[in-house]
């Protein structure tokens, strides 16, 4: 990259973080919007773990597995042991990568199409157990009165997550901060040319010394291990978790819409398409149409597989 | 008791392969990889649904008015897949996922969350003292049959047939051959959009009609166009009736709700014994 277009892209992530970061202290804002951005960082943080395995060359359209795995361990947890919010959020990543390490090593002869179906056919297995092994998880009902978060103090002032919608955004946007970071390194670091060489192609990839299973296995983990997180953080904040609420279809319909429409190959785009397309849904279209507004994903899904030149490739990488 | 058993598992094995059969058409001669497949058939449903509401239509007049709108749906669909770029089979399954959310929520819009079933065609008759058939099965197991059948002759003894059958095995060497793809493509959009327009009234009367139902049907679709091979009438019956037979076996031994693990489990194993999908063919000769 040229050292005037660094400088640039600089100076507008440095904009855009400050307007994200600032604007909520202005006061002027309604809680509302609080509220729904703080679920866009949520969803931001799922469509970029999504992107991990994508980078890879691998579409998916089965991370509300690994969403729903993490929201049901913590749910959980928290029900039948009380366990601290610190604790559920590690156990909700841990059993959801537990499930991407199964996933990654029964479906690694899989590409392309076959890889997109065996994906969609993985949510079933861990809904259909939460639906009906009703001793345990309470069936189709779900858990209901998972606590929300707790109380933390940062720099001597202690922010209670659980009523601050502001500390909560701003909680949430840290996390996402994280995600990010971990995006830009799958994108610039070694390993990130590892995931390039394996996505554009595997054989060459392979005599030049990268080992495209270990790369791919790594990549799914994280990426699942990162969606599992979100789910216990959904958990928390939602206080109920149902079956048909976080293994839904529109959970991994969600981090390919948004991961398209943002552009999959600069570190920033999962999660601007994210924060945009979430925030005008909930904002803009579900007070217009209650029902039926989630309509929008499905139609910028079609619009840019037509009409956008590179298809689900989605924007081009930038020249460097 | 277990001829009752047996019974139903036919009605519902012949409703597999008829939904089957729309999906295996479309998709091995234009490579579609259609997951709205489920959302049509649901779509096709509500439509019935809503003529047997609205206009007291009979059932019977439903059928031809659904398979005439979705054999139309078909080709307005044929028309967008046609501009989607390579790699195909994978763009036409996202495209179609899209799709399928916007019907899902189209639904959502029009018809509510609630759970509505077109009523029964009339009382259920009794055969022998414990052998009970309802209406709504003998509609199910007569046309789905029928309408295999007539694929089935279509394929096999006509020569819009063979030239359909052509394009499935060797596209390009179709082309070769002077059979136009295009229209190929066309008649396979037309043919399958009937038949999910048959398939929805016939699903709306035996199950329950829900905006979210679609998926499980796409997935049936899927798991036995993969069993059976693009273009295989008879695989495809005995695969329907298979895993009809599976799921009922789930649903007797385990209870009726893990039944639907059963077409998730065996996609799943389909696929990694066939990696390569649907479209496994033989290597091009510089690989051999």
């Amino acid at each position: 990259m040229k050292k005037e277009g660094l400088r640039r892209h600089l100076l507008w992530t440095l904009v855009v973080l400050l307007a994200l970061g600032l604007w909520p202290l202005g006061g002027w804002h309604t809680l509302l919007v609080c509220r729904v951005l703080g679920f866009a960082f949520l969803f931001a943080m799922v469509t970029v773990a999504w992107n991990l395995v994508a980078l890879s060359g691998l579409i998916s359209l089965g991370h509300a597995a690994y969403f729903g795995l993490g929201a049901y361990a913590a749910a959980l947890l928290d029900h039948y042991s009380g366990a601290q919010v610190p604790v559920t959020l590690a156990v909700a990543g841990l059993s959801a990568a537990a499930y991407g390490a199964v996933l990654a090593v029964a479906f690694q002869r899989l590409r392309a199409a076959s890889y997109a179906l065996a994906t969609l056919a993985s949510v079933e297995i861990p809904k259909v157990i939460a639906d009906n092994w009703e001793s345990f998880t309470f069936g189709s009902l779900g858990l209901v009165g998972t606590r929300p978060l707790p109380t933390i103090s940062v720099a001597g002032f202690a922010v209670d997550l659980s009523h601050n919608i502001m500390g909560q955004y701003y909680f949430l946007m840290t996390f996402l901060a994280v995600a990010c970071a971990i995006h830009a390194l799958a994108i610039h670091s070694r390993w990130g040319w590892a995931l390039r060489a394996v996505r554009e192609d595997e054989r060459a990839a392979a005599v030049l010394g990268v080992d495209v299973f270990a790369t791919r296995f790594t990549a799914t983990v994280l990426s699942a291990a990162l969606t599992g997180v979100c789910g216990g953080l959904y958990a928390h904040l939602m206080g109920m978790t149902e079956p048909d609420l976080v293994f839904n279809l529109h959970i991994s319909a969600m981090p390919l819409v948004f991961a398209i429409l943002g552009g999959r190959f600069r570190w920033y785009g999962p999660a601007a398409g994210a924060l945009v397309l979430y925030s005008v849904d909930q904002l803009v279209l579900h007070p217009w149409l209650p029902a039926g507004h989630a309509a929008v994903y499905g139609l910028v899904i079609m619009v840019i597989l037509l009409f956008f030149p590179k298809g689900i490739g989605s924007w081009p990488a930038p020249r460097s | 008791m277990w001829f009752q058993l047996l019974l139903n598992t036919l009605s519902l094995g012949s409703f597999y392969a008829l939904v089957a059969l729309g999906f295996s058409l479309i998709f091995g001669v234009t490579h579609t990889f259609n997951l709205a497949h489920g959302e049509l058939i649901v779509l096709s449903g509500y439509m019935a649904y809503g003529l047997s509401k609205a206009w007291q239509a009979p059932f019977a007049l439903t059928l031809p008015l659904c398979m005439a709108a979705m054999a139309c749906l078909g080709q307005v669909l044929l028309a967008l897949v046609r501009r989607i770029r390579e790699p195909f089979e994978l763009s036409s399954l996202v495209f179609t996922f899209g799709l399928a959310l916007v019907i899902q929520n189209a639904m959502l819009f029009l018809f509510t969350a609630d759970y509505r079933r077109i009523p029964a065609s009339g009382k259920p008759l009794r055969l022998t003292a414990d052998l009970i058939v309802t209406r709504n099965q003998l509609w199910l197991i007569g046309l789905s049959l029928a309408a295999t059948a007539l694929v089935y002759l279509m394929l096999r003894k006509t020569f819009l047939g063979m030239a359909l059958r052509a394009v499935i095995q060797e596209r390009e060497a179709a082309r070769l051959a002077g059979i136009r793809v295009e229209r190929m493509n066309r008649i396979a959009f037309a043919v399958g959009g009937a038949l999910i327009g048959l398939a929805g009234p016939l699903f709306g009367q035996n199950a329950y009609l829900h905006p979210a139902g679609g998926m499980e049907a796409t997935l049936i679709a899927v798991v036995i166009t993969l069993f059976a091979g693009t273009g295989r009438i008879r695989g495809l019956l005995a695969g329907a009736w298979l895993l009809a037979l599976l799921e009922s076996a789930a649903a007797l031994w385990l209870g009726s709700n893990w039944r639907e693990l059963v077409s998730a489990g065996i996609l799943i194993a389909l696929l990694m014994w066939k990696p390569e999908g649907l479209l496994a063919r033989k290597k091009p000769a510089p690989e051999l």
